[in-house]
């Protein structure tokens, strides 16, 4: 069985590498600011004990005042399991960085955050619509579309 | 007459049936519309490049209905290649592996084998121990060529 | 697009956008359904009369359906298609993947703006005659689906229907009577009201 790892005990871990980034962390999930996004990832991978070198799925909820982007990250060596949470403040173009470099699999999945949500991904190779045809008005899933 | 033949009068029957039922017929079943078409477009190319020369052009008859069973009204989304509903994109002649044609070659030395093997097989009785010899040495002389080409890693795909 | 040059991603992307926005924007009514001649007085001459019955006969006694399987009415068909409720008494169990030989487009499924262009394209290369079922509630009118912003409401905006079967999905009895009303219909055509 896949062991869904307790964002509370990874949360110390990455606060003595990364000082302030954990805004909040749960037994299911671990809330990080955006800017230390990428250099958490990158730990969460590299860092042997924790391996993360599968992710699962990207998904974004819109909540009215901000996006928050879900990373679900297995370790295929290990066999456990994490769920890492960002959020990004503002309706015009919200932004963050892509993880196409570490995860490949990133590449599709924020494609279609894109069509949908319409957050940004910088440094993804190819950001265009891959769900909804392009020239369609709009990033339908946001709560305001309609 | 057809009788005596057998069952190859049957089968003669048969084809030429089938013949007429799927190509004659339509043919001429869709003749009517098709030349309707044909003269139409006659029409319009001598009208752009030889005004007067159209005048010379008898309109078709009237077709009665029954001959206007098979519809033919071509345009060019119609008569566009078919790509599973997409706009076909660069052209349809690609270039083939060419590790097909080593297989086909093989193919066709070995095939030419088994086509003598066959009747050999059918008299094996009559032919006896020399006919075995015969066809062994007959065998051995593809073989050399086949052993040629899987020594020279025809037959590897990779 | 020109034959024989490379074109990236990106331009492909957007020539199909743009098709599609084309295409949305022709679509904004409903094409009528094909029904003109079953109102008409019918005006036949005796000779014609056998002749009709033994074309339509033809016509209908083995309609050849054509891939159009977008969602999950397709599993319906594919159970009409099945041993229990058997299409291959109508002739039709063979579904050709070709629309050049077919006749008959059942369309099981709901239909997005995305697909539409290739749907209609396979239509349109299909010969004359053709028909064309709508099967299920996605395909008369959009379904469930009708107010989303990426649903065609009803094949009816893209392709004239002949038949609509309501369900959601139309049980295998549904659809098999839906083809019974297609050969109703088919048996009433006459060449001489076809061939205008």
């Amino acid at each position: 069985m896949t062991v869904a790892l307790s964002g509370e005990k990874i949360a110390s871990q990455i606060e003595k590498k990364f000082p302030e980034s954990v805004i909040e962390s749960t037994a299911d999930s671990l809330l990080v600011k955006g800017d230390w996004l990428l250099e958490i990832a990158g730990y969460l991978k590299t860092t042997a004990g924790l391996d993360f070198d599968y992710l699962t799925a990207i998904t974004a909820v819109d909540y009215y005042d901000y996006f928050e982007v879900v990373y679900q990250l297995t370790s295929l060596k290990h066999n456990h399991s994490l769920v890492l949470k960002t959020r990004c403040y503002g309706r015009d173009n919200p932004a963050l960085p892509s993880v196409v470099n570490l995860w490949r699999g990133a590449d599709f999945q924020e494609r279609e955050i894109y069509d949908l949500m319409g957050i940004g991904f910088e440094g993804h190779p190819d950001l265009r619509r891959i769900v909804l045809w392009e020239g369609f008005d709009g990033h339908p899933l946001r709560k305001d579309f309609l | 007459m057809l009788a005596d033949y057998g069952y190859i009068g049957l089968l003669l029957v048969v084809a030429i049936f089938f013949a007429v039922t799927t190509l004659l017929l339509p043919f001429s079943l869709s003749l009517p519309a098709r030349l309707v078409i044909y003269s139409r477009r006659l029409r319009q190319y001598l009208d752009t490049h030889y005004p007067f020369l159209s005048k010379f052009v008898p309109p078709l008859p009237k077709f009665p209905k029954f001959m206007q069973i098979v519809p033919y009204n071509p345009n060019p989304v119609k008569s566009s290649t078919f790509e599973c509903g997409m706009e076909t994109i660069g052209t349809a002649w690609v270039r083939f592996n060419f590790r097909y044609y080593f297989y086909a070659l093989v193919f066709i030395a070995l095939d030419v084998l088994v086509v003598f093997l066959y009747p050999w097989a059918v008299e094996l009785r009559q032919l006896g121990l020399f006919g075995l010899v015969v066809v062994l040495v007959f065998i051995f002389l593809i073989v050399v060529g086949y052993i040629y080409a899987w020594k020279k890693k025809v037959l590897e795909w990779k | 697009m020109e034959v024989g040059e490379v074109y990236s991603s990106r331009q492909l992307d957007e020539t199909e956008g743009e098709a599609i926005n084309e295409l949305i924007a022709r679509s904004q009514q409903t094409i009528p359904d094909p029904d003109q001649w079953l109102d008409e007085e019918l005006k036949r001459n005796i000779l014609l009369t056998s002749v009709d019955a033994m074309i339509d006969w033809a016509r209908r006694s083995s309609m050849w359906p054509v891939v159009c399987f977008p969602a999950c009415c397709a599993f319906e068909f594919i159970t009409t298609e099945a041993s229990r409720f058997d299409l291959s008494r109508f002739g039709m169990e063979i579904i050709r993947g070709s629309p050049r030989q077919a006749d008959l487009m059942i369309t099981a499924g709901t239909l997005t703006w995305k697909m539409a262009p290739q749907v209609k394209r396979i239509y349109d290369q299909m010969a004359e005659p053709k028909w064309v079922i709508a099967m299920g509630a996605c395909a008369i009118s959009g379904g469930i689906f009708r107010s989303s912003y990426s649903v065609v409401p009803g094949y009816n905006r893209i392709i004239p229907v002949d038949v609509y079967v309501p369900g959601c999905p139309p049980r295998p009895e549904a659809l098999v009577h839906g083809i019974r009303m297609l050969h109703h219909k088919i048996s009433k055509m006459s060449i001489a009201r076809e061939a205008k």
